[in-house]
């Protein structure tokens, strides 16, 4: 379980270290936050080629749950600026 | 997965909490406080859950204990099998092509200075005769190894690249008793290091014979690309490297 114990550590600093860039920064826009969350997840999750196929499956379901929030975020930007 | 494991998972416990968590996170930050940092906060834990809860549904049922009892368990009794016998020759890795099951490791029961050729395929029983010669008998045992082939998803090609990835994937991942393999090809002969092994190697009567856990898997593996038998020629451990030199037969 060692693999999944360092896949976990690196995406909870990825995201912590974002969080606190981005507030430092000043970002006030949820979108941004989320749009840089969801890149850095898939990101770490291609670079670890090693995971078994039934951890990969798991893991695909989360990108589409993710990629599915991101859709929505973006069609409630293009509601906004059509309103 | 069952109830019981479910409730013992670690990953799943760590998933719930931190839904639970980053939901009144994002609820209270988001509709009561107006905090974006907070919400942004809240959103990154429950991405974390998700891929706790995702990871923790592919952890095995069974204990590590159990596996450790397992192992030993058979170990001790083909260790017991071998020793009562006196047998004292290397064995040799054949694979599934010889023994029309699954790859295997036959235990010559004379002494083998000249390696036996094992030109048919074998019998699926534990004692084979493998040659002409009536004393050509030997013990036709399931390793280690049998089993780690089966955890592969596809049997790799002869090549070192390829070798290496499959033993990687099977050390690292699927066992997580070591950190990486690297394979030398010369002719028949073939190096492997193993790369900062975790798994205790005893030296046992057995093990002189079927060679170490970790050797026996690497053996299996390459017996198996190779669709050839194997012997594990020598074995041992620089530091954090484990050598194993092993030999192809024609």
């Amino acid at each position: 379980m060692k693999i999944y114990n360092s896949y976990i550590i690196i995406v909870a600093s990825l995201l912590l270290l974002t969080t606190v860039i981005l507030v430092a920064l000043g970002q006030g826009s949820l979108d941004i936050y989320y749009t840089i969350y969801i890149i850095e997840a898939l990101f770490v999750t291609e670079i670890y080629v090693y995971f078994n196929a039934k951890a990969r499956r798991g893991l695909n379901l989360v990108t589409y749950i993710l990629f599915g929030g991101f859709l929505g975020s973006v069609a409630l930007q293009i509601v906004k600026i059509l309103a | 997965m069952g109830r019981d494991a479910t409730i013992r998972n670690p990953y799943i416990w760590a998933g719930l909490s931190l839904l639970v968590a980053g939901s009144m996170a994002c609820f209270s930050a988001y509709f009561i406080f107006d905090l974006t940092w907070i919400t942004a906060l809240g959103i990154s834990l429950l991405i974390l859950s998700f891929i706790l809860l995702a990871l923790g549904r592919t952890i095995p049922n069974l204990s590590p204990e159990v596996c450790v009892l397992l192992l030993e368990t058979g170990i001790t009794s083909i260790a017991a099998v071998i020793e009562e016998l006196g047998v004292r020759s290397r064995a040799i890795y054949l694979p599934s092509s010889l023994t029309r099951h699954r790859p295997q490791a036959l235990i010559p029961l004379r002494s083998n200075l000249l390696l036996p050729r094992i030109a048919k395929s074998l019998p699926q029983r534990l004692i084979v005769q493998y040659g002409d010669d009536p004393d050509d008998t030997g013990l036709l045992v399931t390793t280690v190894g049998t089993t780690a082939v089966g955890m592969l998803e596809s049997i790799p090609s002869p090549s070192s690249s390829e070798l290496e990835s499959a033993l990687t994937y099977l050390f690292r991942v699927t066992l997580g008793i070591a950190d990486g393999t690297t394979i030398i090809t010369r002719d028949n002969h073939i190096s492997a290091v193993i790369h900062n092994p975790r798994f205790e190697n005893k030296a046992t009567w057995s093990h002189q014979c079927l060679g170490s856990p970790m050797a026996s898997i690497v053996a299996s593996v390459i017996a198996e690309a190779w669709d050839k038998p194997i012997t594990i020629k020598q074995e041992e451990q620089h530091k954090r490297k484990y050598h194993i030199e092993l030999e192809v037969m024609e």
